[in-house]
């Protein structure tokens, strides 16, 4: 079997740097955008991988290439770039991240006006002009712009949403762990001027990420102990380009990406605004269950930010995400924000009077399985077709990949997006059986 | 055929965005920066529109090779020519069209010198560029780019080892310049001042496009001339758009031809130099200065590239063509049209001559150049005729072929750039050059 180590798809353009992911690819990929896209300004953001750099004049040269005006934001979250090409009504945007992967790799993000990314078929039509090669190259290439401080715009529009006076009256001790990511120059001033007192680990940007950027508990030893032992009243992780969020409670004890979405949406519904919501197929029953006694209608997406922040203007929902640590406030923008989630947390803090770990408490209790399991992409289709007539008494849905619903227990299996692997999720009410389902679902494979 | 890329050694030249965009220049700078395996890449550009965008798409493609970027930003290709002949870099990138009319532009290589790349060296980069076999650095050894100022102190310091500043100071020249709204604007004003020069300037607005051909030939020199005329200077010059080339005009604002600037600076040079390099298609007046001041004259190939290459290999310090080009070796490995006007100051002060008093003893030569349109397959079989039709006048091969006879001489050789024979002809008066020229015109059309 083969794994490319570079993958176009509508999802952005993603390869290893060194390997796949050539000048000449980024370049031509910027190219098909700023031919898409027709013009006017696109902004540039960056993670901090070392190979920003490369990528960025890539992009940059692309971009003019094709008569558009490239901006340079720097170093920049990706909530932030969504934010700011919506606020200032620029004609597109590209994001230098590779997200939660490892440091090698790296990729482009698009995102189109309104601060949103590409709808699947206007990616599908972005791909069709990549593959052509027909862009629409200009003799008079415009220059590259600059703005030295465009995470301003997004901190203001969360501290317009934000309950500031709640959240200083409680002064919260906080430690958070961008990774060294993206969000390693803001975070912390940005939790100061929520009034936090603030600990920060992992901030400094040394070129390699101090940690696996996923933002999942067996990353977080650092974070965890520095909670502990700091006494702080949470912990927040983010990954690599700050779009998720994982919090710690106060013993140190990372809640859960599930959990941390499940009390961000719970606040919200029980404190902001009554309002449906909205996430992917992947995400765990808890949130259910926080939309039912809150008696607000709930849906589900196929997996992606986009799909859901569709769906959630769609159904007019003002609160929703992923199960992975998006979480998505209408308010502030149809983006997953992990800024936007540690405010939110924050509140609840606040209001709540309660610890952090209490609060998790609260939450129903399932037992939740994430897994990979490496594949070829031919594969992955006849897998999931056995899979749905194994299961066939269960409630089959195919929205994306697989879902089965049985009373007790659900589990979710598709293709990922971004590498050659079958995402396989199974939640049950108890671990026995989410492990004896996560074992019939594997003997297929 | 004309929207073609030109590959040699002196660029990768063509229109933009019809032959040269940004694939084909990454793919350049990936294929030179593979080839220069290590090290650090000194980058610059001019001031066309299209040359940043190049200049990222180079520098992205240097970083991924694992080498180092080193932006100079804004600058004429000779400062860059300058600086590398006494930094080491490994190599250098100059975004810069040259003398080439918009929509032209060309990502011109340079080596570890500052000197245009050897036919050898550049043909070693060409079959990296076919093979697409590019060096991929991982991510931890990607090249880091920096951007840094040009030291212009250092460069005028340079040059004040070879002109007698304290003179031209005195001299307090009146100088007129047409800088083409080229890259060498922002440092006219310094080089003015380092020399006591009331300095009037036109066309030197670096946002603004040319003005007019960026070639310093005398069709162009109209504003200068009455420039000069209106402020009385002393003396008027037109630079390109990179600043290699440089024509002058008189205090009586008269366009002198561009094939005047390498015997003008011949004669400046005097006693300080042994050997000029010069080509077959460039006119007699840099033979008749040679013999003036008594030193030899070699004759090469056409080009920046083979000029300082054939003077390296000869020991000539200095050469030229009659585009208004000179280098000086123990400066830079390039032509430079500042150090030119320098050498030109040098001479009027030292002379305490006005310009035209000194062009007064140059004799008169009638020269004409001329584009013949021929089928490119056609090329070589027209030029296999008139090597046979003039054998028994023992033409020399160097490029083309180059004819002398009593009182005239012509060159004619296929262009590299396009599909044309370039007829050059010079002769002691027009009659003689019109008749050679319709016997030659009348042969290849036999």
């Amino acid at each position: 079997m083969r794994i490319s180590d570079l993958k176009v798809s509508i999802s952005g353009i993603r390869g290893i740097v060194g390997k796949g992911l050539t000048p000449q690819l980024l370049m031509k990929f910027s190219e098909a955008f700023a031919t898409f896209i027709g013009g006017g300004t696109i902004a540039v953001g960056s993670d901090t991988r070392p190979s920003a750099e490369m990528v960025k004049y890539a992009v940059f040269s692309g971009i003019l290439s094709c008569g558009a005006t490239p901006l340079d934001l720097g170093i920049l979250p990706i909530p932030s770039l969504q934010i700011y090409t919506k606020e200032k009504k620029l004609e597109g945007a590209i994001s230098i991240t590779a997200s939660h992967n490892p440091v090698e790799w790296n990729a482009l993000k698009l995102i189109k006006k309104g601060g949103v990314f590409l709808y699947p078929y206007e990616a599908e039509e972005l791909l069709d002009l990549y593959y052509q090669g027909k862009f629409r190259r200009v003799d008079n290439p415009s220059k590259i712009e600059k703005e030295p401080n465009p995470f301003e715009l997004h901190e203001k529009r969360i501290f317009q949403f934000a309950d500031i006076d709640l959240i200083r009256r409680k002064r919260p001790k906080v430690v958070v762990d961008p990774c060294g990511g993206a969000a390693a120059p803001f975070v912390k001033k940005f939790l100061e001027r929520l009034g936090a007192e603030v600990i920060c680990v992992n901030c400094e940007i040394s070129g390699e990420f101090p940690r696996n950027p996923e933002p999942l508990p067996e990353n977080l030893n650092l974070l965890c102990e520095a909670v502990k032992t700091s006494g702080a009243d949470i912990g927040f992780a983010q990954d690599a380009d700050a779009d998720r969020l994982a919090a710690i409670d106060e013993k140190g004890n990372p809640i859960g990406e599930e959990n941390t979405l499940a009390l961000a949406v719970d606040y919200y519904l029980s404190n902001k605004k009554k309002s449906p919501v909205v996430v992917n197929l992947s995400t765990s029953k808890v949130l259910e269950d926080v939309a039912r006694k809150s008696g607000v209608s709930f849906f589900r997406s196929k997996v992606g930010e986009i799909n859901v922040s569709r769906k959630m203007v769609q159904v007019g929902a003002k609160i929703g995400g992923e199960g992975n640590g998006g979480i998505i406030a209408a308010d502030v923008h149809t983006c997953r924000d992990s800024f936007t989630g540690m405010v939110l947390l924050l509140e609840l803090l606040a209001w709540s009077g309660k610890r952090f770990s209490e609060l998790k408490e609260d939450l129903p209790q399932y037992h939740m399985i994430k897994e990979k399991v490496n594949i070829s992409f031919r594969e992955g289709k006849r897998i999931l077709s056995k899979l749905a007539e194994k299961f066939k008494d269960g409630r089959v849905d195919f929205t994306d990949g697989v879902r089965v619903d049985y009373p007790d227990f659900w589990f979710h299996v598709r293709p990922s997006n971004t590498e050659p692997v079958l995402r396989i999720i199974v939640e049950a009410l108890e671990e026995g059986l989410a492990n004896m389902i996560l074992k019939k679902i594997k003997e297929d494979l | 055929m004309n929207d073609r890329v030109r590959i040699t050694v002196s660029g990768i030249r063509g229109k933009v965005p019809q032959s040269l965009n940004v694939d084909i220049a990454s793919k350049f700078a990936s294929a030179f920066a593979s080839y220069l395996d290590e090290g650090r890449v000194a980058g610059c550009r001019d001031s066309r529109f299209s040359s940043h965008m190049l200049e990222m798409a180079v520098c992205s493609s240097v970083l991924a090779a694992g080498l180092d970027y080193i932006d100079f930003g804004l600058l004429p290709t000779p400062f860059l020519q300058f600086l590398m002949k006494r930094e080491p870099f490994s190599g250098g990138v100059s975004i810069s069209g040259g003398h080439n009319p918009l929509p032209w532009n060309a990502v011109v290589l340079l080596n570890e010198e500052g000197a245009y790349l050897e036919p050898f060296e550049g043909s070693e980069v060409f079959n990296i560029y076919e093979s697409g076999d590019f060096k991929k650095a991982s991510w931890k050894n990607l090249g880091a780019a920096a951007e840094r100022d040009f030291p212009v102190e250092l460069y005028l310091k340079e040059m004040s080892k070879w002109v007698n500043v304290q003179r031209i100071r005195e001299s307090s020249f009146k100088v007129v310049g047409d800088l083409c709204n080229g890259a060498i604007s922002p440092f006219i004003g310094v080089f003015g001042e380092f020399f006591n020069c009331k300095l009037v300037t036109v066309n030197d607005d670096l946002g603004k496009p040319f003005p007019h051909p960026p070639e310093p030939s005398i069709e162009h020199a109209g504003q200068v001339e009455a420039v000069v005329k209106a402020t009385d200077a002393d003396i008027g010059f037109l630079i390109n758009s990179d600043s290699s080339r440089i024509s002058f005009v008189s205090e009586k604002g008269k366009g002198l031809s561009e094939e005047l600037t390498l015997p003008l600076c011949i004669f400046s040079l005097q006693g300080k130099i042994s050997k000029v390099m010069t080509t077959v298609a460039t006119s007699s007046w840099a033979d008749w200065a040679a013999g003036r001041i008594g030193i030899d004259v070699h004759k090469t190939k056409v080009g920046q590239s083979a000029v300082i290459h054939m003077m390296g290999a000869e020991n000539a310090e200095v050469g030229g063509e009659g585009s208004g080009s000179v280098a000086f070796s123990p400066f830079s490995s390039g032509y430079d049209a500042l150090l030119s006007l320098a050498f030109l100051l040098d001479l009027m002060s030292k002379e305490g001559k006005r310009l035209s008093e000194i062009m007064a003893p140059f004799p008169e030569y009638y020269m004409e150049k001329c584009k013949i349109e021929v089928p490119p397959e056609m090329t070589y079989k027209v030029m296999d005729k008139l090597e046979k039709v003039y054998a028994k006048e023992s033409p020399d091969f160097t490029d083309g072929i180059r004819v002398e006879r009593k009182c005239l001489w012509f060159n004619i050789r296929p262009s590299t750039t396009e599909f044309i024979l370039r007829l050059i002809l010079e002769g002691e008066t027009e009659s003689l050059v019109k008749s050679a020229k319709a016997e030659i015109i009348e042969r290849i059309e036999e």
